[in-house]
């Protein structure tokens, strides 16, 4: 009971909130876009946190789900919704690939591979002009509104669909790690040499979660371009927009717990909206500036995120409220 | 019967011959010590066995199945598994959840958590079984290393110096558990330092030095061996016995 409350307030709040808001607004719009990059940072999340490698290329596979679904729709006139799959399939090839030369490597070198491979693939992305339309982007096309094609007139569906995912991903981040994986991946993370010897396969382990976590972020590759109807690659392949973005989220909030992707989306991207939209008329950059400064501020009041301060919030409650 | 056959097995790294060359056999529901001097090649005999370190050549037959070029998650599935000699437990985690991950080789995790419980029992920690890992004292952590590696229900166990740091109470109780694991059907094989100890709960002793098999034999016969005393003492007291 005492673990499902929380979670349960969430979605109700989260269900809730759309409605009162402006459906043509612009809050509607970053609610939306919190929701997704709270699911982009849980996917990370698998690898980041529970594997504990810090994936700074995970722009890679989202691109690779934005760019699959938004051409074949354009070309072959398919649903994004089949496209979102086909993106996933991709995004999972993708991750399989990368994985087996960086998979052995630790700590910043698996970064920087893996920050190297994020940026491959926007070289490829801006260059492969007759496929992705180069760095002019693509538009996604209209098509008469119907939840078959993924078309809507308003905001709302898109901010439903983003809590879909977000509760889908966590579910499937929660399931992983408390299950024989989660016990696997802990292992690995703490020692890989007595992992083995206790017969866990290290290989096929980290194989695995680094293709759950690229075909899931390629997926919400997908909802994020139907949501910006227009991209090009420096947005979906970007290491600031996206790769940087998403590690940031995930170990702000709390790198390897559920919480925390949640936690860190609802606090950096409405802040950075905010910065923006407070600040961007006064002076170029200074917005960025401000925001960076403020994360400064709270990395190092909490180093290990913002869930361990709820936490120990919540143990100081509950021995207050103790008879 | 023979439970594992090590034939002619040499490694090299770079100037350094650690094992040169070794052979020996292990029947079943033996328990066999190795012993010898610091950097004998005693560790790397065990990491070698275990899959962790290739040899250069030579082979290793676990229960007549060769184990070349297996990893050690193979190695442990067919049924051999080592314990480290630095102690390596995944100290973040509880002791509980160490020993889980292990049975996670042949059971789910609810059947696991169950054969975690027994092998902590079997080790004496059941009451600890919640504390992290890395919150224990060194001899505990020796034992909850024993205890993951029960868990994944060898066949044969390797122990890399599970003694070390313990006192004479402690040390009996290992010995007894050897014993009667050993009188489970588990066949042992011992690095120690604790002489009085391996002398007593061996059935067979192998010596190394400089990498090299210097003798192999029941605990008695090794003690004796002018080779096995030089190797430890030195041309030196051997003099002076004389």
């Amino acid at each position: 009971m005492k673990g499902r409350s929380a979670p349960c307030l969430f979605i109700v709040a989260a269900v809730l909130v759309p409605l009162l808001l402006d459906p043509r607004g612009y809050w509607i719009r970053v609610l939306t876009i919190t929701l997704l990059f709270a699911a982009m940072a849980q996917a990370w999340n698998i690898v980041g946190g529970l594997a504990n490698q810090i994936s700074l290329g995970h722009a890679a596979f989202f691109g690779i789900g934005a760019y699959t679904s938004t051409v074949l729709l354009l070309k072959f006139g398919i649903s994004p919704w089949l496209g979102m799959f086909a993106g996933g399939a991709l995004g999972g090839l993708a991750a399989f690939v990368i994985a087996i030369p960086t998979m052995r490597l630790q700590g910043h070198y698996f970064a920087l591979a893996t920050l190297a491979f994020g940026e491959v693939m926007r070289v490829i992305a801006n260059v492969w002009t007759s496929l992705t339309g180069g760095p002019g982007g693509l538009s996604v096309p209209f098509v008469p509104p119907s939840f078959l094609a993924y078309s809507f007139k308003l905001l709302r569906p898109h901010a439903y669909i983003a809590l879909a995912a977000l509760i889908v991903v966590t579910v499937i981040f929660q399931a992983i790690r408390r299950g024989a994986m989660g016990y696997r991946l802990r292992a690995i993370r703490q020692n890989a040499d007595a992992a083995e010897v206790i017969g866990i396969d290290t290989t096929r382990v980290k194989l695995f979660a680094a293709v759950i976590s690229g075909a899931l972020m390629a997926m919400l590759g997908t909802l994020y371009a139907q949501v910006a109807v227009f991209f090009d690659p420096d947005t979906v392949f970007g290491i600031a927009s996206i790769s940087i973005r998403v590690a940031l989220i995930a170990i702000i909030g709390g790198v390897g717990t559920a919480a925390g992707p949640i936690l860190g989306a609802f606090f950096i991207i409405p802040l950075e909206e905010i910065m923006n939209g407070l600040l961007s008329s006064r002076a170029a950059g200074l917005s960025q500036l401000v925001f960076g400064v403020i994360l400064i501020a709270v990395i190092l009041w909490q180093p290990r995120g913002f869930i361990t301060a709820l936490n120990s919030l919540r143990a100081r409650l509950s021995r207050k409220g103790a008879p | 019967m023979t439970i594992l056959d090590v034939r002619a097995v040499s490694r090299r790294f770079g100037g350094l011959q650690a094992l040169s060359n070794v052979t020996f056999s292990v029947s079943q529901g033996e328990i066999v010590g190795v012993i010898g001097p610091n950097g004998a090649g005693k560790t790397t005999l065990f990491s070698t066995l275990m899959g962790l370190i290739r040899p250069d050549s030579g082979s290793v037959m676990l229960e007549g199945k060769p184990l070349a070029g297996l990893k050690p998650h193979k190695v442990a599935a067919l049924g051999m598994t080592k314990t480290f000699q630095n102690v390596a437990l995944f100290a973040e985690s509880s002791v509980l959840d160490n020993v889980l991950t292990a049975g996670l080789l042949r059971h789910g995790v609810e059947a696991a958590r169950g054969e975690a419980l027994k092998c902590l029992d079997r080790v004496g920690l059941r009451e600890v079984a919640h504390k992290l890992a890395g919150d224990l004292s060194f001899p505990e952590r020796a034992r909850v290393e024993l205890a993951r590696a029960l868990c994944t229900a060898p066949r044969v166990l390797l122990l890399d110096e599970v003694m070390a740091a313990l006192n004479h109470a402690e040390m009996a109780e290992i010995m007894r558990l050897m014993r009667s694991l050993r009188d489970d059907g588990v066949t042992l094989m011992v690095v120690e330092h604790h002489m009085r100890a391996i002398m007593n709960v061996c059935d067979r002793i192998i010596v190394l030095n400089f990498g090299r098999l210097l003798a192999d034999g029941t605990p008695r016969q090794v003690a004796s061996d002018p080779a096995v005393i030089e190797a430890y003492l030195g041309r030196s007291a051997e003099k002076i016995r004389q």
